[in-house]
């Protein structure tokens, strides 16, 4: 059982790119944490720096305290999972779970009591003589996983392990994931690009973009309150709208005119931006004390079932407005509708793309 | 979908039998005559059938020194076997750990090593030959075995082949064998080489030909008939006497020399495919 | 790495840099004392007419071999690809010649030739052809080719059959759609398709004819008669090991890697690139 402790990590390549500009963060024993942001950001860097296949340019690298810098992937007692699960295509599934075992020399029938057992729990147990390309897809998956299970190391390391599965598969085995990771505790990073898979997993969540951690937090607590327009953007699905706005005397003022009104956070003259989410956009009738008030006209819709989604344009903007909208509404396109929001539903975000904070804000920090 | 054509097909299988017949044709009448007497042979034009000295021209050359070589056809097959293996175990070993440097390690200067090895893919033995011969010379090797497989040996080829397979080895593989805790000569050991079989045997294939077929560089370092290899000891019967070509000792050695390339083609047919086509890419 | 490194250095770069010194020098017949004769081996070399022999020689049979040994190869391809069954026993039947040494496929060539007791020189002997290759040059460098071609077609067999069966079906089937017959199937669509493998073959089968098929022509014919099936390569053989020309035949060499260099460099600058579709 271990604890992993991230300061200040930077890592530039031999070709001059910085993939990571100064990473801070500490993962508690048995935590999982689910670093996600979009494709080229350095989420991989971060992992193969924690395990030790890229070296570390700057900053300090701590399992249970110690410094590991410098040691070589082996000897840091961590294990990971790949995307294309690189299992040894020569090698039965037992002799790729037993490889690392043998490696260090475990005594025989040590690694044939573990390797059973690891099987046993990931459902394994009659393929052990197969090879990797007589299995399916999700077969290799969890031989990969059990690979790294049974070598009961103190950190697990994932990189987009479900990104090679179709969509079902990927649902059960991200269940999968969750219930091994709680059983067997052991503290885990976990890269991904899916935000779905990202808020479902994660014990608490990292966005990343361009070599720095944007917000890290409880998962609801960043689709909550994102620290910045980036973060707001990212999570979600479909993602949060935005509209330019001008700071106000109580308030924002849309550029058709319409005023919002917000408590008194920004100098007046000041451009901002202002971002709601689909579902925060009701219709005016059910709402009292709506911060504004918007009529807008439906383009187009989508029905997905239980809810329907509404593209919406606002007379002077250019954005889009997406609304959730009930499964059962009866909104016809062309038709126009009267939304409104909440105050406690507004997000301010200033010309830099930094939240501004509405009511007293609750901060967490990633270390 | 493609229009089968009855008519083309036939034509197709005909021409091809035909083919095959007439590429045949040239062993079968050197296996017929080899099993002619010399008086046989020169009493009329060669015969499409074997002839009444059965295996005796066999026994005869590989028991005996003949023909003025000052040996006997044994020795030339041992000598070729040697030459042969030593070119293709030599040559696969040290392009497997060479083309193993050049993709798995980085080192000072790997750029430039790999130019050295890769210019040599450009000029064959027979270009550098009379240089070659001098430096074998001064080191002391003709008429040995080093000296017929060593500067063979020196060929990029198989570096290059292997070198084409190691880099299509997934990154990720290398990757999860150093966490598995698998150092640079367990992974070569453990992983590279099984992974290889197919490609090893290919290149075992085409080395093992490469090195039986010499010709020219056996031909000059060796004087020695304890070394000479058979494939050159054919031109030396050819002109060993003065008066009639003795065709059924000839014919004989010729027979000997191509069984055991042609046997390792035939059995080895899959591989040597796989390694020819490949090397194309 | 370090072992072939060293090889390659021993047995490579060493001799080469020798080849290039001694190019330039003069060795008296004994071989005990020479000189710088600076670019005198050049001169003698580029101003002897049977140096111009060689280089022609060399041309034709090179170009005889490549085209012979690959449009038989092609055409056996076709058909062995188009018959569907038998392909695999067809391939068995006719890539055996790969593994027979050039030398001994000049052996059995000149068995089938030899004046007196040759089956094809007496059937042509029926017809009214005299055949002497001894004799007559022309001959004699047919006789070379058919040899080195029998042995090489079936390596380009083997590539043509391959990219043959490699080529993508739907296209072949799209064709077929259109109303194409075979015959224009095959130079509409197959023939360029398989541009980059009989480019590819066309420098495996140059160099074949270079440099390999020295055995062919030294058991066949030894350079003769009157030097009609001399090569570049097999002069430099007999100019430097026969003759013992030392400063003339490192000077051959010299040229000789000078051209090979240069081939390949056209090869992989210019002609590569046009090839592919
Ligand atoms: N070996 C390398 N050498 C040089 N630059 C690299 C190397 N690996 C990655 N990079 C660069 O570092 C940056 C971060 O790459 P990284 O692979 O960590 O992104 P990622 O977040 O994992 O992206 P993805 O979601 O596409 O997997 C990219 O700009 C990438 O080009
Ligand atoms: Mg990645």
């Amino acid at each position: 059982m271990a604890t992993l402790r991230l300061n200040g990590i930077h890592k530039r390549y031999p070709n001059g790119i910085t993939a990571l500009h100064g990473i801070d963060l500490s993962v508690a024993d048995g935590e999982l944490i689910v670093v996600v942001g979009p494709s080229g950001c350095g989420k991989s860097t971060l992992l193969r720096t924690v395990a030790g296949l890229e070296s570390i340019s700057d900053g300090e690298l701590m399992i249970n305290e110690q410094r590991v810098n410098a040691l070589e992937p082996a000897e840091r007692d961590i294990a990971m999972v790949f995307q294309n699960y690189a299992l040894y295509p020569h090698m039965s599934v037992f002799d790729n779970m037993a490889y690392a075992l043998k490696n260090r020399g475990t005594p025989k029938d040590e690694i044939r009591r573990r390797v059973t057992d690891t099987a046993r729990l990931l459902d394994l147990a009659e393929l052990l003589d197969r090879r990797p390309r007589h299995l399916s897809g999700g077969q290799r998956q969890r031989v990969a996983m059990g690979r790294a299970i049974v070598r009961e190391p103190q950190v697990f390391l994932f990189d987009e392990p479900l990104s090679n599965l179709d969509a079902k598969l990927r649902v059960q085995m991200r269940l999968e994931i969750r219930r091994l990771q709680k059983r067997l505790g052991i503290t885990s990073v976990y890269v991904t690009h899916d935000q779905v898979e990202a808020m479902t997993l994660a014990d608490r969540l990292v966005v990343m973009n361009g070599g720095h951690v944007e917000q890290c937090g409880t998962p609801m607590m960043l689709y909550a309150q994102p620290a910045t327009r980036f973060v707001a953007s990212f999570l979600g699905s479909p993602a949060m709208n935005f509209l330019p706005v001008t700071a106000h005397r109580d308030g924002v003022v849309l550029p058709n005119g319409v005023e919002v009104a917000l408590p008194d956070m920004l100098s007046e003259g000041r451009a901002a931006t202002l971002g709601i989410r689909p579902e925060h956009l009701v219709e005016a009738t059910s709402m009292a004390d709506a911060a504004a008030v918007l009529d807008v006209t439906v383009e187009m819709l989508e029905p997905l079932g239980a809810d329907t989604l509404a593209y919406t344009r606002l007379p002077g903007l250019e954005e889009w407005l997406v609304v959730r909208l009930d499964g059962a509404h009866a909104a016809r396109e062309g038709q126009r509708l009267s939304l409104a929001f909440a105050v406690a539903h507004c997000h301010v975000f200033d010309s830099q793309g930094a939240r501004v904070p509405l009511a007293e804000p609750e901060t967490q920090a990633c270390q | 979908m493609q229009y089968r054509r009855p008519g083309l097909d036939r034509l197709s299988h005909a021409l091809l039998a035909l083919c095959c017949l007439l590429f045949l044709l040239p062993v079968w009448l050197a296996f017929t005559a080899s099993t002619h007497t010399l008086g046989a042979l020169y009493s009329q034009t060669a015969s499409l059938w074997f002839g009444e000295a059965g295996w005796d021209n066999y026994r005869h050359l590989l028991s005996g020194s003949f023909g003025g070589l000052g040996t006997d056809v044994l020795t030339l097959l041992i000598n070729s076997t040697i030459m042969a293996l030593g070119i293709a175990i030599g040559k696969i070993a040290i392009s497997v750990l060479a083309a193993y440097a050049i993709v798995f390690f980085r080192f000072p200067f790997r750029r430039l090593c790999f130019w050295l090895i890769f210019i040599t893919l450009m000029l064959p033995v027979e270009v550098r030959i009379l240089p070659t011969f001098e430096v074998v010379a001064d080191l002391g090797l003709l008429d040995s075995y080093a000296g017929l497989i060593l500067p063979l040996i020196a060929s990029a080829t198989a570096t290059f082949l292997m070198r084409q397979f190691f880099l299509t080895v997934p990154p990720e593989l290398v990757e999860a064998a150093r966490i598995d805790g698998a150092g640079p000569w367990r992974f070569l050991r453990d992983i590279l080489l099984p992974l290889s079989k197919t490609n090893l045997a290919a290149l075992f294939v085409i080395m093992f030909l490469y090195g039986w077929n010499q010709y020219l560089w056996p031909l000059l370092i060796t004087n020695d008939a304890d070394y000479l290899t058979i494939v050159v000891s054919l031109k030396r019967l050819l002109t060993s006497t003065d008066g009639l070509v003795p065709w059924q000792n000839v014919t004989t050695t010729a027979v000997l020399a191509m069984l055991p390339p042609v046997a390792v083609i035939l059995l080895m047919q899959r591989y040597f495919v796989k390694g020819l086509v490949d090397s194309e890419k | 790495m370090a072992p072939q490194l060293g090889i390659v250095l021993v047995f490579f770069f060493w001799p080469a840099l020798q080849a290039i010194e001694q190019a330039f020098y003069v060795e008296d017949a004994f071989g005990l004392s020479r000189e710088f004769a600076g670019l005198a081996n050049f001169e003698a070399v580029l101003s002897d007419a049977t140096y111009y022999q060689a280089l022609g020689t060399t041309l034709v049979f090179s170009l005889a071999v490549a085209l012979g040994a690959m449009s038989i190869a092609l055409l056996l391809a076709v058909m062995a690809d188009r018959v569907i069954r038998g392909a695999r026993v067809y391939r068995t039947l006719l890539v055996w010649p790969y593994a027979v040494a050039p030398a001994v496929a000049g052996v059995l060539w000149l068995f089938l030739f030899d004046p007196t007791l040759g089956l094809i020189s007496s059937l042509l002997g029926n017809v009214g052809i005299d055949w002497d290759h001894k004799l007559n040059g022309a001959q004699a460098l047919a006789l070379v080719i058919m040899a080195s071609v029998w042995k090489q077609m079936s390596y380009n067999f083997v590539f043509f059959l391959a990219a043959l069966q490699a080529l993508p079906k739907s296209l072949l089937e799209a064709a077929a759609i259109d109303r194409a017959g075979p015959w224009r199937r095959f130079w509409t669509i197959i023939f360029p398709l398989l541009s980059p493998t009989s480019f590819f073959l066309l420098v495996m089968n140059s160099v074949y004819a270079f440099f390999e098929t020295f055995g062919t022509i030294d058991t066949v014919t030894s350079g003769g008669p009157g030097g009609a099936t001399t090569t570049l390569v097999y002069k430099v053989y007999q100019d430097g090991f026969v003759g013992q020309d030392m400063g003339s035949s490192a000077a051959q060499s010299v040229l000789l890697m000078a051209l090979v260099g240069g081939l390949t460099w056209f090869q992989f600058r210019y002609v590569e690139r046009k090839v592919q579709y």
